[in-house]
């Protein structure tokens, strides 16, 4: 029998694309009403997110006072003034390059404690996941200005690293946690970890080439997520930046606003701009190389799933 | 030499015993398969035997060099998984060079050990492709071919063809034995399916409740159990209750017959007395009873009979002259063979 030719019989069999374990596809609601609904959830979100938007970005750069703001004046006098003043403030560019710093650095140490952490946890306790998603959350419950009351506290014993800018790293990498973790986590769980784990060692690889070689190239997407999450949360972290008196861009924003309050604004819509557009890149990056992935992935986690229970 | 040993080893998880003081010794270039249920701590041996855990006592042997505390990715050992392990992002050529690259060796080598390996698995034409993109026989072939291409010392090999179709997994466990043949490697089979481990081993190590209830070549293992567990798990039984009347000799409702198997035993012992089907047959002066089911096997016809006697159905592997005529509702009378029958106290 020939096993080189494509119409092999070991060519056929359980595919691992998603065609034998996937699913069945959910069929589409026939009536009209449940066709409407997510349409209008849809419009709606859409609208509660443009209007402020929308609504900021003429507050930001038309110079057309809102009594009388009417159809007919709808398009005059908008003008990107304010933008070119509050790039061309001396305080701008120092603040957003220690933004960008700061981000940075929060995203290498989130990675660096987060990834190895998370992955242990999957592998060895397991049991323990639901506990660290609840000690991951906490700084979401707990309001920022909790962690400045602490910080405060131990502000005079520890001035030789409160001084320094990059002193906020280690406080971004607690308040983006929440975030981190989840993305983190739900890539883990989409991949059979240990059976890569374990097929990377049995090949001769130690855990950093393991974690370098095999896991994080396919948690890229988890990774790159949470790395704009994790700067997104940087970008816009006022208050503790403000107790610290660091000169980050939130803190810039906010001082702009009161000396400028279109170029503040203007500022700020850009920020958001900014951040969503960050979003949409990597969703586009990511889909493609997902969709490819997807199939292999889901089968081998299903098998494994349906293999669980079985330690001998 | 290349031989595998384990020696006394025991293995816990809390309070679950997995392995149970488990010897085992595996001869170079031999191919055991450690066949069981679940929970029998065959997968637990295997992974022992790889480094993904560690005995809590006893030791494994490579060649007789002391592994037990030698970490995973340093015993050179070759492994093949239940679950698609491929790495999603490398094509298959990038998955068999894996190996070889984590040990530094150089790009020619490593090229024409790939194209070396990919022709062993007849892979060739697929070596541009990502797992994705193959079919999961493709998959559990190129896993084979990555796992080989290190040149391992042993051939672990866990449940590779449970996650395939019945077509594909006969296809690829003849596959397996050649290659295994062919190279010449040392392996361990893991595997909960009797028929697999009958076809593709050299010996069986028949396992139970983490200890080694029976090793032996196939042909022992199937035709001369040495344990009631060993008979029930390994190919299918008929079960008779019998009393011991002699030395080697029991009583089957009445009717006499030799019993090796129940050598040892006190006269008028109640045994349970254990057949295979085709230790059955028909002709005169046996159990009375009638045919309830004809499957035709090609070679021999599986007959299922109700015995009156004990109101039992047995199953009988019957010669296909012996069959021809028979259908569902006739009287036969079945005889046993008792010179391979396992007994136990009933």
């Amino acid at each position: 029998m020939s096993l080189a030719g494509l119409d092999d019989p070991l060519n056929e069999g359980p595919p691992t694309a998603p065609t034998a374990l996937a699913p069945a596809p959910v069929g589409r609601p026939n009536n009209s009403f449940a066709r409407l609904v997510p349409n209008v959830v849809l419009i709606v979100a859409a609208l509660f997110f443009i209007l402020p938007l929308l609504a900021l970005a003429r507050f930001a750069m038309q110079k057309v006072p809102t009594v009388l703001w009417d159809w007919d004046t709808l398009f005059d006098k908008w003008s990107l003034k304010p933008l070119a003043v509050a790039f061309g403030e001396p305080e701008f560019w120092p603040a957003f390059r220690l933004s960008l710093k700061l981000a940075a650095g929060t995203v290498l140490l989130t990675m660096l404690l987060l990834l190895p952490t998370a992955i242990w946890v999957h592998l060895r306790i397991p049991r323990m996941r639901p506990v660290i998603e609840f000690v991951t959350v906490l700084p979401y419950m707990i309001p920022a200005i909790a962690l400045v009351a602490g910080i405060k506290l131990v502000k005079p014993h520890a001035r030789w690293f409160l001084n320094s800018d990059l002193s906020l790293i280690p406080f971004y990498v607690v308040l983006a946690l929440p975030f981190t973790y989840r993305s983190i986590d739900a890539g883990l769980r989409a991949i059979d970890l240990r059976t890569l784990v374990d097929a990377s060692r049995s090949l001769g690889s130690g855990w950093l080439s393991t974690i370098g070689r095999v896991l994080i190239p396919n948690l890229r997407t988890a990774i790159i997520s949470a790395a704009f999450l994790t700067a997104a949360v940087v970008m816009g972290e006022y208050t503790i930046a403000r107790l610290l008196l660091i000169d980050s861009l939130p803190p810039y924003q906010r001082i702009l606003v009161g000396t400028d309050t279109q170029a503040g604004f203007g500022l700020n819509l850009l920020a958001l701009l900014g951040t969503t557009s960050l979003f949409v890149f990597v969703s586009v990056l990511t889909k493609k190389r997902d969709r490819k992935r997807k199939s292999f992935a889901y089968a081998a986690t299903q098998l494994a799933a349906s293999q669980e229970p079985s330690p001998a | 030499m290349t031989t595998l040993d384990f020696i006394s080893v025991r293995k816990t998880f809390g309070t679950t015993v997995a392995l149970h003081s488990f010897d085992l010794d595996v001869r170079e270039g031999e191919l055991i398969t450690l066949l069981g249920p679940s929970g029998c701590g065959k997968t637990t041996a295997l992974r022992i035997a790889a480094g993904f855990e560690f005995a809590d006592s006893g030791a494994v042997l490579v060649g007789g060099a002391d592994i037990t505390r030698t970490v995973a990715h340093k015993r050179n050992m070759g492994m093949v998984f239940q679950s698609y392990s491929l790495f999603p992002n490398l094509t298959v050529a990038k998955n068999v060079e894996f190996g070889l690259r984590t040990r530094n060796v150089a790009p020619v080598e490593r090229h024409h050990r790939v194209a070396e390996m990919l022709e062993l698995v007849q892979l060739t034409p697929f070596a541009d492709r990502y797992p994705h993109q193959i079919s999961g026989g493709q998959a559990q072939r190129v896993a084979l071919a990555r796992a080989l291409a290190v040149q391992p010392r042993v051939l672990l090999l866990d449940e590779p063809l449970s996650a395939l179709d019945a077509k594909v997994r006969t296809t690829l466990r003849d596959e397996i034995r050649r290659i295994q043949t062919e190279v010449g490697i040392t392996t361990l089979f893991v595997t909960h399916d009797q028929e697999e481990a009958l076809a593709i081993s050299d010996r069986i190590c028949v396992m139970s409740q983490g200890q080694v209830e029976q090793l032996g070549t196939p042909t022992e293992v199937y035709r001369t159990p040495t344990t009631a567990f060993v008979a029930r798990f390994v190919g299918s039984m008929n079960e008779f209750r019998a009393e011991v009347t002699g030395p080697g000799e029991v009583a089957v409702a009445g009717s006499r017959l030799g019993a090796p198997g129940a050598i040892g035993f006190v006269t008028g012992t109640t045994l349970s007395m254990l057949v295979r089907p085709e230790d059955l047959s028909l002709g005169d002066g046996g159990l009375l009873g009638t045919v309830t089911s004809v499957t035709f096997q090609g070679a021999t016809t599986l007959i299922g009979v109700r015995v009156d006697v004990f109101d039992q159905l047995v199953s009988a592997d019957i010669g296909q002259g012996a069959a021809d005529h028979l259908q569902m509702g006739d009287r036969v009378s079945v005889l046993i063979n008792g010179a391979n029958a396992v007994c136990e106290p009933a």
